[in-house]
């Protein structure tokens, strides 16, 4: 009983260090460089936006007031007004949630090709040649252009749709990052002592390969990320993104180029919004890299 | 040297045929009958079947597929289902302004780009590089097409100095003013990839004035800048090249929001009507155009650092 009670206490405090370890590393890396800080709080804010939006919006995004139309920033709209009357403030903030929503949704799906696909690459020589192989191919269609295709293959404007087409176009540079840091991995000592003791290929891959790649991948996701969001942004713009009923900082500035000399605003502030995310983003990214594996600076 | 280029021109080969089949395949995703498609809502089924049969529809895919091979190898990429011209055609009339636009986006980007990057580099965490730094990150965070509109905004609109859009070909006119609307488009697309090319510039650099031989030149006297151009610069260069071959691929992206914005009648305005109308052959016939211009030009990339640097060559 005693020996136990002892067994858990030195688990609990094993525990509490590495809680405190880790939250001690954030805490320096969050204070590092002030730039890192400053990024953090925005993303930390933008995030929160996203999350409590429609309660902290000035106005309902979709409603049209006819009467408050073309209106330049004041008391009761903050960044001022669109063709319809509706509240540039208010957009922009729900804008925010679907943004959000698709860069996470996009780098996941990234992520899930690119990692088992990248990581068998990698480690079978001969499935690499040919992965590689097809992966440059896509890559010579450049971003926007292959986005584009997908969209128009796919058919309706719509979120899953641009998830897929933009998450298309981003699996194969995740790819690439994961297959160069398993052809370094499956050199290391490490894998070859496990190959000596007989352990499986399947396992290998798992526990001594996968958890090694976990900080390559964090930091290409952030990248993803950003581009993603600004891609996404760019197929809105061009109107054959999500729907356009739906607020978007891309859509928001598709509709206002009609008025841009007259109401510069509604394209101003959503562009503001845009930039800011994806300069935050970049920001950790950097960040990210420099902490978790400088010698990535080569390969991404 | 020739093994070398042998091996990257099998490669080439290699990539483009992958490129021909994954433009293939993608086609293949299509939803729906493509003739069907194409003839629209009021067609019988005897006449989509006739159009299906007249293109091959029904036989199986590596039959279509053996076709569609020997169709591009000829330049026949098909005909617009709007237009109802060859895509090639299309293409071709369009492909001016894209030309002229990327030539002075690219003007931008080494104009602008490799002067901040060198002098950020001479005096490194000074005044000048830290602005460099900002302004570069901060390029690269813009989104071209809204820089783009705010300049519009303000150089056509407020002050009324240059044109806001549309574009008159060169080539038919022979005026050489209606260069000037190029002005705009080709800053807002040239300064996001002036940042990258500002940095990669200051990296490389850096790199180089450290080594011994700056050292010697300073020693035996000669002038700062003597040293910065002729023995910094021209070694710093490889790493340049490099990256401003690989804004190609970034500024082709950006031109086709860039062209949109200002109303140019280019390859990438082309591409975004021919999505909203689902043109398939034209978007088709572009992306093929556009990788193959690309795996080109990485092609010819790779052979000038060989012979730029003789490492390279023996190198797998």
């Amino acid at each position: 009983m005693n020996r136990k009670r002892k067994h858990v206490k030195a688990k609990c405090s094993d525990e509490r260090t590495r809680v405190a370890a880790i939250s001690a590393g954030l805490w320096k890396f969050a204070t590092k460089k002030r730039t890192t800080g400053v990024a953090l709080i925005i993303l930390l804010l933008l995030l929160v936006i996203a999350a409590i939006g429609p309660w902290i919006s000035p106005y309902d995004a979709d409603e049209l007031r006819v009467t408050d139309r073309l209106q330049g920033p004041n008391r009761t709209h903050l960044l001022g007004t669109d063709h319809f009357g509706r509240d540039v403030l208010s957009r922009a903030l729900s804008g925010t949630r679907i943004t959000l929503l698709l860069g996470v949704s996009i780098s996941a799906f990234a992520l899930c090709v690119g990692l088992p696909l990248g990581m068998l690459a990698g480690f079978f020589d001969r499935f690499g040649l040919i992965v590689m192989r097809v992966v440059d191919a896509l890559m010579a269609f450049p971003a926007i252009i292959l986005a584009l295709a997908l969209m128009a293959i796919f058919g309706k404007p719509g979120i899953a749709n641009v998830i897929l087409a933009v998450g298309l176009v981003w699996a194969p540079r995740m790819v690439r990052v994961v297959y160069s840091a398993t052809l370094t991995l499956r050199e290391s000592m490490f894998v070859e002592a496990a190959r000596a003791l007989g352990v499986s290929t399947f396992r290998i891959l798992l526990r001594h390969i996968a958890i090694n790649l976990i900080s390559p991948v964090i930091v290409q996701a952030t990248f993803t990320f950003a581009f993603s969001i600004m891609e996404v942004a760019a197929l809105n713009f061009l109107g054959v993104g999500i729907p356009p009923h739906v607020a978007s900082w891309g859509g928001m500035m598709n509709e206002g180029r009609t008025y841009i000399i007259r109401a510069p605003w509604i394209i101003l502030f959503p562009g503001l919004f845009l930039a800011t995310a994806v300069l935050s983003f970049n920001l950790v990214g950097d960040a990210l890299r420099d902490r978790l594996d400088p010698k990535l600076r080569r390969v991404v | 040297m020739l093994t070398f280029v042998l091996r990257r021109g099998f490669g080439l080969l290699v990539s483009t045929f992958l490129v021909i089949t994954i433009t293939f395949l993608l086609m293949q995703m299509i939803p729906g009958d493509p003739a069907a498609v194409m003839l629209g809502a009021n067609a019988t089924p005897e006449q989509i079947e006739l159009l299906r049969e007249s293109w091959g529809l029904n036989e199986p895919i590596y039959v279509q597929f053996a076709h569609y091979l020997a169709n591009f190898l000829r330049g026949n990429f098909g005909e617009s289902l709007f237009h109802h011209k060859p895509v090639l055609g299309i293409i071709a009339q369009r492909a001016e302004v894209s030309i002229w636009l990327s030539a002075a986006a690219l003007l931008v980007v080494v104009g602008l780009g490799i002067p901040s990057g060198v002098l950020a580099a001479i005096r490194p965490n000074g005044l000048t590089d830290n602005t460099m730094l900002l302004v570069a990150l901060g390029g690269a965070s813009i989104p071209s097409f809204w820089l783009g509109l705010m300049l519009m905004t303000l150089f056509a609109g407020r002050l009324g100095w240059l044109p806001s859009s549309g574009f008159t070909s060169i080539l038919e006119t022979g005026d050489l003013a209606n260069l000037k609307n190029l002005i705009l488009p080709a800053f807002s697309l040239g300064f996001v990839n002036a940042a990258l090319v500002a940095r990669t510039t200051r990296s490389s650099m850096l790199d180089v004035l450290q080594s011994d031989y700056i050292t010697t030149a300073r020693a035996k006297g000669l002038r700062g800048w003597t040293v910065i151009m002729k023995h910094a610069f021209r070694n710093a260069s490889i790493p340049i090249v490099t990256v401003i071959s690989f804004t190609f691929a970034s500024l082709v992206s950006g031109a086709v929001v860039t062209e949109n914005v200002f109303a140019l009648p280019g390859i990438g305005s082309l591409i975004v009507q021919s999505v909203l109308k689902r043109d398939y052959p034209v978007i088709q016939g572009i992306m093929f155009i556009v990788a193959i211009l690309y795996v080109v030009i990485n092609f010819v990339t790779d052979l000038s650092y060989a012979s730029l640097d003789p490492r390279i060559r023996y190198r797998r």
